[in-house]
């Protein structure tokens, strides 16, 4: 007897990020031997993105493929847990976190309450810093005009000595070229490089130190703990390949985009990790400020610190 | 010289079938729709509200070069709600758009009997409604554990407008219900005096 | 699903009522009373995205055009180039409402204000009472047709294009129907006798000229100031209406037209025009909700790829259902029922969205004329001589229609009219 499921994702269906989880998807019902069949619906399809928890909670939907970020405005720990910004330099580090580091459970003391389950995460990638000058460190972002949506990676930034300006995605371009900000806070190196943005603003830092994603994978937690074991531990498995597939196939977009780029004129800096861990530093007093915000965000923030200090990402000589 | 050509024949039927806001309250609407209509100045200023906030921003932005953090959640959330109320009023004024084909070739006591129907039905519709916005509300004013927690926006400002406006929807349902009602036992008794005489 | 919707609808029911009531039904039906919130989710939802703020900025606009002397000033200047050849009061109607069209996104209120102010000049003049009537319907139908357009605004909305690509690719075909308006005049003129009078050429002296020029000057600079920070990339569409509104407001203060009853006029206008609009795409978004959980979006795309083999003969069938449906719709509910099957049914035949996009608002501009339901003739029957009956409207608007259709036809043949 094959149980079929509804996942709604947050990104629409022409989004490649789309098209990858459509494919594990569809893969599913394969891998669990005709026990479990998937069906991908893209943004929006049956609730808006921002309306997935409650609306897979309450049974509508069975399921969801979303950034964790989106549902901040319930509980400032969402905000936190889905993207600290500074504190992953490498997609490996944050999925290590969320495998074995006690991310997942974590993720589940804050989602099961709403009447979820976590079974996996993964990431569209660290997003590559875009600038029109050169930027080596955290010093040179000293009074830097920059783009940055508003939220923590804006008084992350601002905690940093930058200016951060809040424009809408659409208007980044235009901004950059007329020279309005001179650094901005977008995407992946290849999608930056496909906008042309690394045309107008020929310092990208790469791999980049700020923005990382979250996305969740989580089921309606009923018809999670129906599921049999084995089925429950495909499904996990499933999507820790799906992670590191997609973190290969962006790796080698991104290789591509940035010999693309410097055949443009455009230098590629790539900062050292005491830099990293200096702008880490600075972004985990913002994180401190976050965590005040609610019960669980502390507990994200003691978690998540406890964990960078083990592994040895907070050291800067 | 002021002028007010899209009132001055508000009240043609054919009109009231448009998209393009023209008409008064109707009198089946009862004590309720001169309520609701008189409260809607209310939401006509809060658009107006919406357009000086969103010309603040573009001034901030443009010519002072500090834009600022709240303006697009306050413009969206005083349209909202602007649109939410915006139904009700329309269905105090009768000045939904309908599909007039078979309707008006109907005889007129064909056509009452239809109008309460129609009526009724909207307020069940309406009744349930209401249930399913109360089950949003109470997953945006409290969180799981129980405790008194608005839903936000999630951004750097956070305005706790997502509860606000489901419980906007909540009442605007709850008072939809009752106006639905109202019509329909105004357009019974219309229809009753019309047999009587 | 859609037996029902369209049984309902017939029963006189308003739309917007129809769709969340079926929606309902539906959700009750397949999923049970749980999957009920899935409603109001969508409801809530959609009322709280950004970009439909733009809908009641263009309509505030719109209706505090209305309601000041502006438009009057503008068609007296137009005098200026009309008054030489046949049929001139006519064509100078066509470009007034080109150049309202240009800074309202609404028909409604283009529709009035050229009912009043031009169809008695006209009338008074001798003009051909049909030639009149269908200049002023169609004249003033182009407010969607030439950007800004609140059709196509929804449009980007349902199809998740830009907005400014949607403008920018509408323009030319806008002018161009407006053109064709020009050339049936003028063939009228020229070749049927007595359609027209002869042309009177009075001598304007050149005090009154610069006078007429005057009028000219503030609406100028307020299609200057929205056209131009939406195409010059200043601000978004949204903030682009915003800065709309606050020029025709300045206007009617420069003026000296501007009072508390005005303002508060357009805005209750404002509210009830937002009211139904937005619930026809909240009840629309509701049965879209439900509909996708079902898994029923697939099943009727099916059916209409299954209809050829050849894109383009899917694509006049989407024509042709467009066309029927604006016979007996609003353009809103057309928009928010078809538009979320037929654009991922275009992009997947190779067709480009903003190209449809423009396709679909000419398919509005005929189902703004088309009888039964043609709210342009609706609106002019409310400012027009009573001796004038919607049947007289209705037959007036044919070859208007017919000008429409052939607007559209060049479009599909030659795609290149929109830059894309
Ligand atoms: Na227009
Ligand atoms: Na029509």
């Amino acid at each position: 007897q094959e149980v079929s499921l509804k996942f709604q994702s947050s990104d629409p269906s022409g989004d490649p990020n789309y098209q990858l989880y459509k494919e594990w998807a569809d893969g599913v019902s394969e891998e669990t031997g005709g026990k479990v069949s998937i069906e991908l619906l893209p943004v929006g399809a049956v609730v808006d993105f921002q309306e997935t928890l409650d609306a897979v909670g309450a049974g509508i939907l069975d399921g969801h493929v979303t950034d964790t970020s989106y549902f901040a405005g319930k509980d400032a720990a969402f905000g936190l847990i889905a993207n600290p910004v500074g504190a992953w330099s490498d997609p490996q580090q944050m999925l290590k976190f969320f495998n074995e580091g006690g991310g997942k459970e974590l993720m589940n003391d804050l989602v099961e309450p709403y009447g979820t389950h976590f079974f996996g995460g993964t990431t569209p990638g660290l997003e590559a810093f875009v600038s029109k000058v050169p930027i080596e460190g955290v010093d040179d972002l000293q009074g830097l005009k920059l783009r940055a949506p508003a939220g923590l990676v804006q008084n992350i930034f601002a905690a940093a000595g930058a200016s951060p300006v809040n424009l809408p995605t659409s208007e980044v371009f235009t901004a950059l070229d007329k020279g309005v900000v001179d650094a901005a806070d977008y995407s992946v190196f290849h999608v930056n490089q496909a906008q042309g943005l690394n045309k107008i603003a020929p310092h990208p830092v790469f791999p980049g130190f700020h923005s990382m994603p979250l996305i969740e994978f989580s089921m309606n937690k009923q018809k999670w703990d129906a599921l049999p074991e084995d089925v429950q531990t495909t499904l996990e498995e499933s999507v820790v390949e799906l992670a590191q597939h997609q973190n290969a196939a962006l790796a080698d977009k991104n290789a591509k985009a940035v010999e693309e780029a410097k055949a443009q004129g455009a230098t590629v800096h790539d900062w050292s990790d005491e830099e990293r861990a200096k702008f880490r530093k600075i972004a985990i007093g913002e994180w401190e400020k976050q965590a005040a915000a609610s019960e669980n965000a502390q507990k994200v923030y003691d978690t998540l610190t406890a964990y960078l200090e083990k592994e040895g990402l907070l050291k800067a000589q | 010289m002021t002028r007010d050509p899209v009132a001055v024949d508000g009240n043609d039927p054919d009109l009231r079938s448009t998209s393009e806001g023209t008409g008064d309250t109707v009198p089946e609407a009862g004590a309720l729709g001169r309520g609701i209509e008189w409260i809607g100045y209310v939401f006509a200023a809060a658009i107006v509200a919406s357009a000086a906030a969103l010309l603040f921003e573009i001034f901030m932005r443009y010519v002072l070069d500090s834009p600022t953090n709240w303006v697009h959640e306050t413009s969206i959330f005083l349209c909202a709600i602007a649109f939410i109320y915006g139904g009700l009023f329309c269905a105090a004024r009768d000045s939904h758009i309908r599909v007039v084909l078979i309707y008006d070739a109907l005889g007129p006591r064909v056509r009452a009997v239809l109008d309460v129907i129609i009526y009724v039905i909207s307020a069940i519709s309406a009744a349930f409604f209401a249930w399913a916005s109360w089950l949003m509300v109470e997953t945006s004013f409290w969180n799981p554990s129980g405790a008194f927690h608005m839903e936000g926006t999630g951004s750097a400002w956070n305005p706790p407008t997502p509860a606000l406006l489901k419980g906007f929807l909540l009442i605007v349902m709850i008072v939809l219900a009752i106006q639905f009602i109202v019509l329909a036992v105004n357009h019974a008794r219309q229809r009753g005096s019309r047999q009587d005489a | 699903m859609f037996l029902m919707l369209f049984g309902l609808l017939l029963t006189g029911m308003p739309l917007a009522f129809v769709t969340l009531l079926v929606a309902l039904i539906f959700a009750i039906g397949w999923f049970g009373p749980m999957a009920v919130p899935l409603i109001t989710s969508r409801v809530f939802s959609f009322v709280s995205s950004f970009i439909f703020v733009s809908v009641p900025m263009f309509v505030l606009m719109a209706a505090i055009l209305d309601r000041s002397g502006i438009a009057r000033d503008l068609f007296d200047a137009m005098k200026l180039i009309s008054n030489r050849v046949r049929g001139g009061v006519a064509i100078q109607t066509i470009f007034v409402a080109v150049i309202l069209a240009a800074m309202s996104g609404i028909i409604g209120g283009e529709i009035v204000l050229l009912g009043l102010l031009a169809l008695p000049q006209m009338l008074r003049l001798g003009y051909d009472r049909s030639l009149a009537i269908g200049v002023v319907c169609a004249g003033g139908a182009l407010g969607t047709m030439i950007p800004p357009s609140i059709v196509l605004i929804v449009y980007g909305l349902a199809a998740n294009v830009s907005i400014g690509d949607l403008f920018t690719a509408s323009f030319l075909p806008g002018v161009m129907l407006a053109g064709f308006y020009v050339l049936y005049v003028l063939f009228r003129a020229y070749f049927t006798k007595g359609v027209v009078p002869d042309p009177d050429p009075e001598i304007i002296p050149l005090a009154e000229k610069i006078a007429l020029l005057k009028g000219l000057i503030l609406p100028l600079l307020v299609v200057t100031f929205v056209l131009g920070s939406i195409y010059g990339g200043i601000a978004s569409v949204t903030e682009a209406s915003a800065i709309g509104v606050g020029g025709v407001l300045l206007a009617t203060v420069v003026r000296g037209e501007f009072t508390f009853q005005l303002l508060r006029g357009a805005a209750m206008q404002t509210l009830a025009t937002v009211g139904m609009i937005v619930w026809i795409g909240i009840g629309a978004s509701a049965i879209v909700g439900v509909f996708n959980l079902m898994g029923g979006i697939d099943f009727v795309s099916s059916l209409i790829i299954g209809i050829s083999d050849e894109p383009l003969y899917v694509l006049l069938f989407m024509m042709l259902i467009l066309f029927v449906l604006g016979m007996f719709l609003d353009w809103v509910g057309i928009a928010l029922l078809t538009l979320p099957i037929f654009v991922p049914i275009i992009v997947e035949l190779g067709y480009d969205p903003v190209w449809f996009g423009v396709l679909f608002c000419m398919n509005m501009q005929v189902s703004f004329l088309s009888p039964p339901f043609g709210p342009a003739a609706f609106y002019l029957k409310s400012v027009a001589p009573p001796d004038i009956s919607l049947g007289d409207i209705f037959r007036a608007l044919l070859p208007f229609i017919g000008l429409q259709i052939l607007a559209l036809a060049i479009l599909i043949m030659f795609p290149g009219i929109t830059g894309r």
